[in-house]
């Protein structure tokens, strides 16, 4: 019991009163951690703020009717199915086929707020529908037309059976509304051609019952976990069908798998020269004392003894770093998600454990090196001053 | 038995003949000083009676055993149990503090004990001093922390090479004083020195030239009581 | 004498000089092989990026009015893209950023049953001699990666019957009955066809209710010989920023010299203003949601490499820093020693200055070819492509050597300054 209690005495003392070298040491052995904890976050946590980048590609699941249509209420059961963090946004979409001037166009009904989200590559000029009797209108149709935001719109709907072919007779009348023009969309594809306005908006016009024809969603999960959700979607929501974009998805799972091997690639590397940068600085603090060595083996140490000190030593100096590294590699790696994704990191509390584990056994194994080493000197020759 | 038997040690280095054919015999509790110059075999023969080096030929026996047969191990063992060493170079661990650097030898050879390596400093009268790191102690003080070292674990010899070569001539009074004390009770003394006033304190000086025990003077004056000035500094 | 102390150094402590050149090698290769991949990672990543498809749309000028509801009416409403300019586009300033692209024209076709069916004619690996010497094969067998072949092939241009063949989607091949291998028989506006089904895609969106056949079947399909409906085009270009987005909304907001900079950068909308130049009558415009998150993308992992660059650049050089410290300090009888002979602070400085900076130049110039293989394997293991070495990695790398290995020196040689040579001798 006395004895360890000089085994610690002795460790302590020389880890406080040499302290210079052992900043040196230590500083060496921190670094290491720190990059190891920080890269190792960073690693993990690229895939999930990498997939959230690509969501700017936009949805990457659809729900189709599988048999007319659905409503509101089939994509409220759908939502349910995944968890409110993974979804970036669900945005339904009815459309109608409308008329501005007796040109045909189509008009959309959806979200704004979740459109916005599916869609975040749609460059609005001006801003997006908000109140009622908001529109807001693709280039194309604004260009036919010269439409500017602010400007005023007719848009007729013709309700069924009021076509040239109805023979009943009957006349029903076309739907009239005036809307205002808050913004034109841009977006390089088709969408340019459509009239977008709340859902609201086209129910009155249409002066119809709720009904949605599409439903985009963007999810922020991988590939299986899509086919997953999709499986159960289809289980739970019989009035729906859903399926993946595959040109999104596809090409997601190709450039995310190629940009976690790099990092990891990365994080290999980087780890294997700065554990051989540790290494070889325990090396050289350990053959400093070689001296010190044959003193201790003069005085009656044995082989092992000497081994135990100086790598209780480093152990507890691998200790060390590898608690500051720990903490240090999270707020590095906290400030890389802050600045790149601005997001934050989860705190994986098993990567302290890691770190430290790798960090004692780094300095363990290259200071055991130059102990053993040492302890087969002649104790004579150091002491002559060799 | 005697304490130490040197019978007809070599130690050959290539073509040099470091130790040549030396015999000797040191009884307990005698006091021997080692002289000669550099290059005489001092280093080796003090190297091998210390147990850090082997004899090329020739037997060594410390109380009986051969050590010149002994493994490594076993002769870090037969150090730590029979010998305490004195360097001229004091070789104190830096970072520890005098009675810590007294407590390690009890450690290796046995149970560190803080009274008891109190008690061993305040025999060298730095019981003071004990809290001290080597760097605030003064070269005599220093050396004097390595007698407490080496005498901790009571060894049957203590060993010291040069002990006064780094200190001055009133620290050098002090270290010689602590060997009479040591001689009075009854510890086996080898010092090794070139330096004559030193030499000539102890039983018997033993001049070492060109690997060769060359003479033995009998101090004749050494009555064991004489003391080497009036003032006793303890 | 100088050079002989040095020497002697250098030969007789070559272990721990070994020690020092191989951490600073350490440094050195971490340090060069992290900026060549840094400076590399975004034309590699754009690559890939490449796998969503084209980012430019090229429609005839007519068309882009109303496209969709011209198409509603009667197809296209008789304005086309000549197909004799389609090799142009490799000709424009930045032809080196286009790295595919295809024309379409689209048949509306009936089938035997009656059934309605989109043709759409395009390219499949169409092989081009350039004018400056190089070839490129291009066309929707690359630029539509994420279909998946569900039976069959794909078309191969490069053979000599592939005007015969078609492949079709996984809808109308259901709905039809078909498999590859079958033939199907088409009939146009102005003719009639019997395709040879070689393959069958399933691409998760409209087009697996379509046939894609040769450009030529569906011009003669449709009667529309040399002519196309649109060009997509998959262009490597850099991210928007404030100068794209002015000249985007108004070009003539641009002074002279700004448009001179506009128009040599590879933005999305300076390409599209150079395809229109030499395709008649066109309008090129990026299509928003490749080119938009292509740029978010680009950046956010040029972003991450600066920082994870930066991260183990300062662990590279705190590490030579702690080595170069760690082994001068080392030496401080052997300096005392040399202060105690006489020799005054300033030689003794400028002794294991040179001799640490011999070592640092070797250990560093080990260490930039070692940092060189690195980012090679990099690059082939994670894109199957080299990466390209930047010339300016030199001399980055080498100032980081100078500066880290002489701030590993500073608190080395403080100490040597201070350093009392009577204390070190006597070993205290």
């Amino acid at each position: 019991m006395k004895k360890r209690r000089m085994f610690i005495r002795m460790i302590t003392a020389s880890l406080m009163r040499r302290r210079s070298r052992m900043i040196v040491a230590l500083l060496s052995i921190t670094i290491g951690a720190t990059i190891l904890s920080g890269l190792v976050s960073i690693y993990y946590d690229v895939p999930k703020q990498m997939g959230a980048q690509f969501r700017n590609y936009g949805a990457n699941m659809i729900l189709t009717a599988s048999g007319d249509s659905f409503k509101m209420s089939d994509v409220q059961s759908a939502r349910a199915v995944f968890d409110e963090e993974e979804i970036v946004g669900i945005a339904p979409f009815r459309y109608e086929n409308v008329r501005i001037n007796d040109i045909p166009f189509v008009a959309a009904g959806t979200d704004a707020e979740e459109a916005k989200a599916t869609s975040p590559y749609w460059a609005v000029e001006g801003d997006w529908f908000s109140a009622q009797g908001d529109v807001l209108v693709g280039s194309g149709v604004a260009e036919s037309f010269r439409l500017k935001t602010g400007d005023m719109i007719e848009i007729a709907y013709t309700p069924e059976g009021n076509d040239e072919s109805s023979e009943d007779g009957e006349i029903v009348l076309d739907n009239y509304d005036y809307f205002n023009v808050v913004g034109i969309l841009e977006t390089g594809g088709s969408e340019e051609n459509y009239i977008y306005m709340s859902m609201d908006d086209m129910q009155a016009l249409t002066q119809t019952e709720e009904r949605v024809d599409v439903t985009e969603m963007s999810i922020s999960a991988s590939g299986d976990e899509l086919s997953d959700y999709i499986d159960e979607i289809n289980a739970k929501v019989p009035a729906v069908r859903a399926s993946v974009v595959k040109r999104v998805t596809a090409s997601e799972a190709t450039v995310l798998t190629k940009l976690q091997a790099l990092v990891l690639l990365v994080t290999v590397i980087v780890l294997a020269l700065t554990m051989i940068c540790v290494a070889t600085t325990m090396t050289a603090v350990v053959a400093e004392r070689r001296k010190e060595i044959g003193l201790r083996k003069a005085i009656g140490a044995s082989d092992k003894s000497i081994i135990q000190e100086f790598m209780g030593e480093s152990m507890l100096l691998g200790l060390f770093g590898g608690a500051i590294g720990s903490v240090l590699g999270y707020v590095f790696a906290q400030q890389v998600s802050v600045n790149v994704f601005s997001s934050s990191i989860s705190f994986r509390p098993l990567l302290v454990p890691i770190t430290m584990i790798v960090s004692i056994a780094v300095t363990g194994i290259s200071s055991l090196v130059p102990i053993r080493s040492a302890t087969d000197i002649d104790p004579a020759l150091v002491l002559k001053g060799e | 038995m005697s304490l130490l038997e040197l019978k007809n040690v070599y130690k050959i280095y290539g073509e040099l003949h470091a130790l040549d054919d030396v015999s000797l015999t040191v009884e307990k509790g005698e006091w021997v000083s080692i002289m000669g110059p550099s290059g005489s075999g001092k280093s080796t023969m003090m190297n091998i009676i210390g147990c850090m080096d082997k004899p090329t030929k020739g037997e060594v026996l410390l109380d009986g055993v051969d050590i010149a047969k002994e493994s490594k191990k076993n002769l870090t063992n037969i150090r730590r149990d029979k010998i305490g060493l004195i360097f001229q170079q004091f070789h104190l661990v830096n970072y520890l503090t005098a009675l810590e650097n007294v407590m390690l030898a009890q450690y290796y050879h046995s149970m560190p004990d803080e009274k008891e390596a109190l008690e061993a400093l305040e025999r060298v009268g730095l019981a003071d001093r004990a809290k001290h790191l080597p760097s605030q102690l003064s070269g005599g003080e220093q050396q004097r922390v390595c007698v407490a070292r080496a005498l901790i674990n009571y060894p049957e010899i203590i060993l010291a090479d040069e002990p006064t070569g780094n200190l001055d001539e009133k620290n050098e009074e002090i270290v010689v004083e602590l060997f009479h004390k040591l001689h009075d009770e009854g510890t086996t003394l080898i010092v090794v020195t070139h330096d004559p006033e030193v030499a000539e304190v102890a039983q018997r000086t033993l001049v070492l030239r060109d690997g060769k025990l060359s003479k033995e003077i009998v101090n004749d004056h050494f009555t064991g009581k004489i003391r080497f000035d009036d003032q006793n500094p303890f | 004498m100088f050079g002989r102390m040095i020497r002697g150094t250098l030969v007789r402590q070559w272990k721990k000089m070994l020690m020092i050149a191989f951490t600073i090698a350490l440094g050195a290769s971490l340090a060069s092989a992290m900026l060549s991949v840094m400076l590399d990672v975004g034309d590699k990543v754009n690559q890939e990026l490449k796998t969503y498809g084209a980012n430019i749309k090229v429609i005839p000028k007519e068309a882009s009015v109303l496209s969709d509801l011209y198409e509603v009416e009667d197809g296209n409403a008789g304005r086309y893209l000549k197909e004799d300019e389609l090799g142009k586009i490799k000709t424009i300033f930045w032809a080196f950023n286009i790295v595919d692209y295809a024309p379409f024209v689209n048949a509306q076709s009936e089938l035997d049953d009656g059934t309605e069916i989109t043709v759409v004619g395009t390219w499949f690996n169409h092989h081009m001699d350039l004018p400056t010497g190089e070839s490129l094969d291009a066309g929707v067998a690359s630029m539509r990666s994420w279909w998946d072949l569900k039976e069959g092939s794909w078309l191969d241009e490069q053979t000599g019957e592939s005007s015969d063949c078609a492949m079709i989607g996984a809808e109308a091949a259901e709905k039809q009955g078909l498999g590859a291998g079958d033939t199907i028989k088409v009939k146009g506006s102005s003719a009639e066809k019997e395709l040879r089904i070689v393959g069958v895609y399933d691409a998760g969106g409209e087009e697996d209710s379509e046939i894609y056949c040769t450009l030529d079947t569906a011009q003669e399909l449709s009667g529309l010989e040399g002519s196309i409906d649109s060009i997509e085009v998959s262009a490597l270009t850099t991210p928007d920023d404030e100068l794209s987005e002015r000249a985007a909304k108004d070009p003539s907001s641009l002074t002279v010299a700004q448009k001179e900079q506009w128009y040599c950068t590879a933005y999305a909308s300076s390409i599209c203003y150079q395809i229109q130049e030499v395709i008649t009558d066109s309008v090129a415009s990026p299509v928003r949601q490749v080119a938009d998150s292509e740029g978010a993308i680009l950046e956010k992992t040029q972003l991450l490499m600066v920082l994870i660059t930066i991260l183990s650049l300062i662990g590279a050089a705190l590490g030579i820093c702690n080595l170069v410290t760690a082994s001068v300090m080392e030496r401080s009888q052997e300096i005392g020693l040399m202060k105690a002979i006489g020799a005054h602070n300033g030689s003794v400085s400028l002794l294991v200055l040179t001799e640490i900076f011999i070592t640092a130049i070797i250990g560093g110039v080990a260490g930039f070819f070692a940092g060189f293989g690195f980012a090679q394997i990099i690059g082939h293991s994670v894109f199957g492509s080299a990466i390209n070495m930047r010339p300016m990695v030199i001399p980055i790398v080498a100032v980081l050597v100078v500066i880290v290995t002489l701030i590993g020196c500073i608190p080395a040689i403080r100490m040597l300054l201070r350093l009392r040579p009577t204390e070190v001798l006597h070993g205290r």
